[in-house]
């Protein structure tokens, strides 16, 4: 997990839960074994949790590849 | 409860010098994107020598090629429905949208994926809380719902807000006044023709906004008068609320500018999402703070349709953050867009932009509605005819509003003339979305 953010600056604490919560919400949406209310709730979680982390500048990347 | 000023305070925040890293940053990580994914863009960095790891620093940007609606038509029309822009399966999309098409050219068909519709309420919200709307606002949206992106954005913006959001959907005029005042609303989207448009109906039914409605916020989008001061202030007067300007566009489908609650008579840019430039339209050169130049912009939101460099054809005025005392490290533009180089009308060698115009009818407390027709005359000489109707009871006012319109108006366009003509009640047209006050009349030449 990282310990700074795309500028190099330390993470806040809320900024590592923030983005350890994301980071799992990646790993949960890759799955295909999951029931549609769970995959596409995943994937909802996941846009919003995008938002987040990109706006504190934790991660800028796509996620068209997990349908997101 | 107290709350935050801004949104997202680290990055509203953020030295101008990190804000620069960080838009670098991203910068070169979606240019990558868009050439790897995107064959409308692939083609275009080719064919301008440009590749993505020549951005070395936020001045490489001028490497890139602009990108024209032009361009975005041409592969619309070759690759139907999307053309080759998207840099994703069509299958990944969960909403489509289109240009509303104002200027009557064939719209520009938009999509976006879950992430990207969610970016976009994103921004509305940098842009709806900036301007003090909080979870125990009642917002109502004076706005249609159909396939133009409108006010979809902050529509959900305000759900994510947390505030009560007021649908206001197909209804009349009348039905959107009454929902107002009986349901406690505080906060109302629309754009600044409507806002003025939902006024006079409640006059009509013999109710003051000012004193019997809760809104003490409206939220302006969709024309340039949001930051015309002569329309803020009446819009102000009127409802006893303060109003704050926005601007977006649906090839973004959302905001890239908003004006704080401090209203310092600009529109923050968002910096930590988009590149803005100011370019002279004529050259391609950058132009300095305080000089009048066409907006480009780079996104850094919808991935599904990369928007790089593209040229708006915007008319803005960039000023430095420091302008606003709110705290913000966003530049702004100084009155907000202020018309667009293509909505230029030469009459008799004098340029003449309809948003000048209306400032200077707006200061006229007495006119309700008014048009701009452009005609020729004897198929020979162009001639500019203000069409004017009064408020009901301000009729005996004309010929001091005629007077002064005709006076203020040549004085302000190199001494041409304008005509003015007053019109019965109810017979300018009225406008709930984009309103289109100009008509040009004059014939095409036919060779």
């Amino acid at each position: 997990m990282a310990e700074t953010d795309l500028l190099g600056m330390p993470l806040a604490e809320h900024e590592r839960e923030t983005l350890r919560i994301y980071e799992e919400l990646k790993t949960l949406a890759s799955r295909d074994d999951l029931p549609p209310c769970v995959a596409r709730n995943v994937r909802q979680a996941l846009a919003s949790m995008w938002q987040a982390t990109n706006d504190l500048n934790l991660q800028f990347e796509q996620l068209y590849d997990l349908g997101v | 409860m107290a709350y935050s000023p801004y949104w997202n305070p680290k990055n509203e925040t953020l030295p101008r010098e990190d804000l620069q890293r960080l838009q670098l940053l991203k910068l070169q990580r979606m240019a990558a994107f868009a050439y790897a994914n995107s064959p409308f863009h692939r083609r275009s960095f080719d064919a301008a020598g440009f590749h993505p790891e020549q951005l070395k620093t936020l001045d490489d940007l001028r490497r890139m090629p602009f990108m024209t609606r032009e361009d975005w038509m041409a592969s619309i029309a070759e690759h139907p429905l999307f053309g080759d822009l998207p840099a994703t399966a069509e299958t990944n999309g969960i909403r489509y949208h289109l240009t509303s098409g104002t200027s009557g050219r064939t719209p520009i068909r938009v999509l976006d994926g879950t992430k990207d519709w969610d970016w976009i309420s994103e921004m509305w919200c940098y842009g709806i809380w900036g301007f003090g709307v909080r979870p125990e606002d009642v917002v109502y949206f004076a706005f249609g719902y159909g396939h133009f992106i409108g006010f979809w954005g902050a529509h959900y913006a305000c759900e994510k807000i947390g505030a009560l959001v007021i649908p206001g959907g197909a209804q009349t005029t009348e039905a959107r006044v009454r929902q107002i005042v009986d349901m406690g609303v505080t906060t109302v989207c629309s754009t600044p023709t409507y806002a003025l448009r939902l006024w006079q109906q409640a006059t009509e039914m013999g109710i003051d906004l000012a004193t019997q409605s809760k809104v003490n916020k409206i939220i302006l989008s969709g024309e340039p008068a949001g930051s015309i001061p002569a329309v803020k202030h009446q819009l102000e007067e009127a409802w006893g609320a303060k109003c704050g300007d926005t601007a977006g566009m649906t090839e973004l489908g959302t905001i890239m500018i908003f004006e704080c609650d401090h209203q310092p008579g600009g529109t923050h840019i968002i910096e930590d999402h988009y590149i803005e430039e100011v370019i002279n339209p004529d050259s391609g050169e950058p132009v300095g703070y305080g000089e009048l130049g066409e907006r480009v912009v780079t996104s850094f939101g919808r991935g599904f349709i990369p928007v790089l460099r593209y040229r708006t054809k915007d008319m803005v005025m960039k000023v430095p953050y420091s302008t606003c005392s709110c705290g913000r490290t966003g530049d702004l533009y100084d009155g907000g867009i202020r018309g667009r180089w293509d909505d230029m009308k030469l009459i008799r060698g004098t340029n003449v932009y309809p948003r000048a115009v209306e400032a200077i009818v707006r200061e006229h407390d007495a006119i309700d509605e008014f048009q701009i027709y452009i005609w020729r005359r004897d198929d020979l000489r162009d001639e500019i005819t203000i069409k004017v109707e009064l408020k009901p009871g301000r009729e005996a006012e004309w010929p001091v509003v005629e007077e002064a319109l005709a006076r203020e108006l040549a004085h302000a366009h190199e001494g041409l003339r304008f005509l003015i003509e007053l019109m019965e009640p109810n017979t300018l047209p009225r406008f709930e979305l984009k309103a289109k006050r100009l008509q040009d009349a004059r014939p095409v030449a036919q060779y």
